[in-house]
């Protein structure tokens, strides 16, 4: 089935939504156990663009960001519904491995969780996994070239070999960033990356972000509303497992059309 | 059973110091505005431990020193009466005197001193009793009172209680430390002694062990050799046995159950599993000596092969399963504590499961899993009752699993029992071989604690 047939069959949102959406969710309703985190969720994502997904806590989304690379199925008790496209291929139902799906879809969680290894074998972990690199030389190669894109080349180079848990959480954070580009992805999922952060290593991965945008397509989920507003082209707002609105980052902050939306980015609930 | 009874008086009085102490301090807190200091509970304790401790102190140090007196009593009696004593026969007579004093039955006629002595050691006894009981009584009493008279609502009531209650503990674990202290130094001056008749290095180094000596000089005996190497081979030859099967069965069943197994049947199986740990080792004795060591022995004719009854391979392998659980749960501990966060990078970065144990939780938890080798493997050589029963007694020095070998600990089993003398080289080399198996076990417990201990700090 080719992408463009796909979304023809989809083509219901009429919002400013981009003309090629890399990611397409349909109707998704996500469960644990009982009760309902996700609701009906409709939303495309765009290619070669950074999504921030904002809303108030335990609105959902994280738990729509784990939908993107199923790493809600490592929860026991979560079943997601509903169709989520990843360039035209259905990532649920269409036998498509999780495992080969997260080498595409990379991650970056809320807390930098660099593995108890050193800064290089942290970085080198995807590429050996995967054998996307076939000697020492291109694996090297990658290694540098992960780090130097996450902006953290300079600050390591000369202890590659030190354990990564070793640096700073905002060097961890940006180790986890290279880590996860590493492998090459098409699409990165960032969990609110900078809540850990300092305001200084914070502006050094928007900066960053801004950065891959060009390369690869970015999700984000935040809770600071500047921060939305500086490194987002789209935003989706969430509330009580819907989404609310979703547009343009600078129309939806500036004049927002629900109720809703405009209490939450006024700071009146949230 | 007087000395219980007044026992129980002692604590019924600081049971009710205890509700007059409260008591008192509900009764405060009603009449003076003033707020106070601690909470009501702990007036009751201050109480109850100012009347409670110091007499129980009383009693219990009465009760050690007052046999003590007793008998210098007695001794000074007896030997006005009888001036021809010697050291031996008088404590052979002051034995007789407490017999017949309690009640005994003495095994010839008492003469009259004797009687005498009896008497008054008898009516000591009883002075001595109602003494106690009339200082412990009424010291208890007295201190009840003064500290009823002290509380107040500025009293400091919970610090004080706080404090007594620290130094309770503190010595419950002195306790503990001074006991190990003096086993090592009783080792060592043992140990000390023993290397007065053998020489040191003809023990580390001998190949011989043979330590029948003649008990008295008109016996044959051999002359004793006291070579320590075949014990410890024997040991080392048993222990790695028993890691070769506890090792991977062990990890492998860690594995599965913090990373594999539902939840329902780990909360199961866990239990089941640490229930092995729980089995008294003298049923795994026998367990090896009548069941295993004879299948061993049938399988090993079957493929004309000479298996010994009382083989190494025997002992070692159900050593094995004893110690599985040992490694299996502290395992499986150590990998369940290694982050959720680091799972989902690892899952994140597109690795399967396996994947994911293997490069990332098992290098994680690996300080934790040798910790837990190591202590597994020093609890395997300290062990006794399966060798014991299972092993065999000849020294033999071999590496071969089917043949009989003999360990450190069985050696010193048989070295004790039966009749001994205790200052032959025979007894005393019990406590060297007891000390060198304590050196190593306690440097490999030392090794894994500070390799676990390591571990932990990194994830907190
Ligand atoms: N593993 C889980 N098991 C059960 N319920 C969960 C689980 N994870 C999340 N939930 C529930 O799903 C809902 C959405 O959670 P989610 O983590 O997606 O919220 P969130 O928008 O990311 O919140 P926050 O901003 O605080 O991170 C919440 O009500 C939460 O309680
Ligand atoms: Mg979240």
């Amino acid at each position: 089935m080719s992408s463009a047939m796909d979304m023809q069959n989809f083509n219901i949102i009429n919002d400013p939504i981009t003309s090629e959406p890399k990611i397409i969710a349909r109707d998704v309703n996500v469960f644990y156990g009982a009760s309902q985190a996700l609701k009906s969720i409709n939303l495309d994502i765009g290619a070669n663009e950074v999504t921030s997904l904002i809303g108030p806590s335990g609105c959902g989304k994280s738990t729509f960001l784990r939908c993107l690379n199923r790493m809600n199925d490592v929860i026991e008790n979560c079943m997601v519904e509903g169709r989520i496209n990843l360039d035209g291929i259905d990532i649920y139902n269409s036998g498509l491995d999780p495992v080969l799906l997260r080498a595409r879809v990379g991650m970056v969680f809320q807390k930098p969780n660099p593995f108890p290894k050193s800064i290089y074998d942290n970085v080198a972990y995807g590429p050996k996994l995967h054998g996307t690199v076939s000697n020492k030389d291109e694996l090297d190669e990658r290694v540098e070239k992960s780090l130097r894109r996450a902006g953290l080349w300079d600050e390591v180079k000369d202890r590659l070999d030190k354990p990564g848990t070793g640096l700073s959480g905002g060097q961890q954070q940006r180790l986890c960033i290279a880590r996860a580009i590493a492998i090459n992805p098409e699409v990165i999922l960032m969990d609110e990356p900078c809540s850990a952060l300092d305001p200084i290593a914070t502006a050094k991965i928007e900066e960053l972000i801004d950065e891959l945008r060009k390369r690869f397509t970015i999700v984000i989920v935040t809770h600071s509303m500047q921060q939305a507003a500086r490194v987002s082209q789209k935003t989706a707002f969430f509330h009580m497992g819907e989404v609310v609105e979703v547009g343009e980052t600078d129309k939806l902050f500036t004049s927002p059309q629900d109720d809703r939306t405009q209490g939450y980015i006024t700071g009146r609930f949230g | 059973m007087e000395q219980l009874a007044l026992f129980f008086a002692l604590l019924f009085l600081t049971v009710l110091g205890f509700i007059l102490g409260k008591g008192r301090a509900v009764a405060l807190s009603g009449q003076s505005d003033q707020p106070l200091h601690s909470r009501l509970p702990y007036y009751g304790l201050y109480t109850a431990i100012w009347c409670g401790l110091p007499s129980l102190l009383i009693m219990a140090g009465w009760m050690i020193f007052e046999p003590q007196i007793a008998e210098i009593l007695v001794k000074s009696q007896l030997k006005e009466a009888n001036q021809s004593l010697s050291a031996d026969q008088l404590s052979l007579y002051i034995n007789d005197v407490i017999n017949l004093a309690s009640g005994g039955i003495l095994s010839r006629e008492p003469d009259e001193s004797i009687l005498e002595a009896a008497e008054s050691y008898h009516l000591f006894k009883q002075i001595s009793y109602f003494a106690m009981a009339v200082v412990a009584i009424s010291v208890s009493l007295v201190t009840l009172f003064g500290s009823l008279r002290k509380i107040s609502p500025t009293l400091r009531a919970r610090n004080k209680v706080e404090k007594v209650i620290s130094v309770i503990m503190m010595i419950s674990s002195l306790i503990a430390i001074l006991t190990t202290l003096g086993i090592v130094l009783s080792l060592i001056f043992e140990t000390l002694r023993f290397f007065e008749k053998v020489p040191f290095f003809d023990f580390i180094f001998g190949t011989h062990w043979s330590p029948q000596t003649a008990l008295r000089s008109d016996q044959v005996g051999g002359s004793g050799s006291f070579g320590a190497i075949p014990l410890f081979a024997g040991t080392m030859l048993i222990t790695f046995i028993c890691m070769v099967i506890a090792i991977p069965v062990g990890l492998m069943s860690a594995i599965y159950m913090s990373e594999y197994a539902g939840k329902n049947f780990r909360a199961f199986a866990k239990p089941v599993l640490e229930i092995l740990a729980g089995i008294p080792t003298v049923v795994y004795g026998f367990f090896a000596a009548l069941t295993v060591a004879p299948f061993f022995r049938n399988t090993g004719t079957m493929l004309g092969l000479d298996v010994s009854s009382e083989s190494a391979l025997a002992a070692g392998a159900v050593m094995g399963i004893m110690i599985i659980p040992f490694i299996s749960s502290l395992s499986d501990d150590v990998m369940n504590s290694v982050p959720q966060s680091l799972r989902d990078a690892s899952y994140a970065m597109g690795a399967t499961k396996s994947e994911t144990i293997t490069k990332v939780i098992i290098p994680a938890a690996l300080p934790g899993i040798v910790g837990a080798i190591l202590l597994a493997m020093s609890r395997a050589i300290g062990e006794t009752m399966i060798v014991v029963m299972a092993a065999g007694l000849a020294a033999n020095l071999t590496a071969n699993p089917l043949e009989a070998v003999t360990t450190v600990t069985v050696q010193i089993v048989t070295l004790l029992v039966g009749d001994q003398e205790f200052d032959s080289a025979k007894t005393l080399a019990a406590f060297a071989l007891g000390l060198l198996l304590f050196v190593v076990t306690l440097s490999m417990n030392v090794v894994a604690l500070k390799v676990v201990r390591k571990y932990r700090e990194k994830y907190d």
